[in-house]
């Protein structure tokens, strides 16, 4: 759930598209072989082992999230700039048949549809919106802990290789209790990961911030996130946020009806943007492993 | 011009009124209200509106600092304390 500061800066970027082991998609989308997937995985590894810290229980879920239930969040009226779609063409046999003898493909590329069927679903935008859908109706005799990684959806006015993408790997911890639990548990990771970021002297600021609504100014949403701020980004020394820490307050609680002690469950969650992790890695380490820092350790 | 303890409780008759989710028994003037939504982000515009009513005098929203609305006593503070510039 993480929104970056401008990626602007005096100071150079190390571009990833010179490695061997890298792959970029004009679309907004990367490729990952060799030593980069291998820092993938010991990265994401690493956050695994974190949430195992708080008994986290696992979950892989699927792409596609129901546009009905993401309404329930408002979601197309404060982020109708990010959604993605998942499209697919109304299977009556004339409209195949149109289809397939019309040209498929204009000169830049796009598809020439024609009807399609009812779109029902949107592409996942963010990991832990899963959690607050399937526990819905709940009353939780205890807090949960929780983690998933899932790929991410989120449409861009443009794109850089790591740092901004069509889709991306996000982690998430996350914590759904009273109000005290989740609290402490977000100082709790806040704590483990700027320590860890000193540890391996990884230049990073933790900044307020506010999710990246569409017409911020009419949204009483970015408002009231502005006034009583709930998510704070780490912020790498480029401008680029390589995570944050958000507390949702009992507002998926209350959308979803997930109770803890008879009233609306509070939550929060620890998110990290997989690719963004390497992008710092790199502009802090350089593109030689060896350089790493040994993740194994922490 | 109204005395502090009418200010307050006007204050806190307009939370427990709009927001429909808390008694007037459970309301203190610490009960963080913003944090709890116990005003949720829509009500928040009418606070504000209410708040210029009631002060007499126009906020800028862009002016406003995170915590303003946090709970009673720090309205109160922000808002209506005679060393309000």
């Amino acid at each position: 759930m993480s929104k970056s500061a401008p990626e602007s800066t005096s100071e150079a970027i190390f571009d990833p598209r010179v490695l061997p082991d890298y792959g970029w998609y004009e679309s907004g989308q990367s490729a990952l072989s060799g030593s980069l997937l291998e820092l993938y995985r010991r990265i994401d590894n690493m956050f695994l082992k974190w949430a195992s810290e708080c008994q986290a229980a696992e979950f892989f879920f699927p792409t596609f999230i129901s546009a009905r239930e993401l309404a329930k969040l408002d979601y197309f009226r404060s982020f109708p700039h990010l959604v993605t779609f998942p499209a697919s063409l109304d299977a009556a046999d004339d409209n195949l048949k149109r289809f397939t003898e019309g040209t498929p493909l204009d000169q830049e590329g796009g598809v020439h549809l024609t009807a399609l069927d009812p779109v029902r679903n949107v592409l996942t935008p963010a990991a832990c919106y899963h959690f607050y859908i399937l526990f819905q109706g709940q009353a939780l005799a205890e807090p949960r802990y929780v983690t998933t990684r899932a790929t991410c959806f989120r449409r861009e006015t443009h794109y850089l290789p790591l740092q901004r993408q069509w889709n991306f790997s996000m982690r998430e911890i996350v914590c759904i209790g009273n109000s005290d639990e989740v609290k402490a548990f977000l100082g709790r990771y806040t704590e483990k990961v700027q320590a860890f970021f000193e540890r391996i002297h990884l230049p990073v600021n933790w900044v307020n911030a506010t999710d990246p609504f569409f017409n911020p100014s009419k949204n009483p949403k970015f408002l009231a996130q502005r006034l009583d701020p709930v998510k704070t980004e780490m912020v790498f020394r480029t401008g680029l946020a390589i995570g944050s820490v958000n507390f949702h307050r009992n507002y998926f609680g209350e959308a979803f009806q997930i109770q803890r002690q008879e009233q609306e469950a509070f939550s929060g969650c620890v998110a990290f943007g997989i690719e963004r992790w390497i992008f710092a890695f790199l502009n802090e380490f350089g593109p030689d492993q060896k350089q790493w820092p040994d993740l194994n350790t922490f | 011009m109204k005395t502090e303890s009418e200010i307050r409780q006007t204050l806190r008759e307009w939370i427990v009124r709009t927001s429909g989710k808390i008694r007037a028994e459970e309301l203190d003037d610490d009960t963080p209200i913003i944090e709890r939504r116990i005003i949720s982000s829509l009500q928040l515009t009418d606070l504000i509106l209410m708040l210029e009513r009631l002060s007499d005098s126009p906020i800028d929203i862009e002016m406003l600092k995170p915590g303003v609305f946090r709970d009673i006593n720090t309205i109160y503070r922000n808002f209506f304390e005679p060393a309000r510039a």
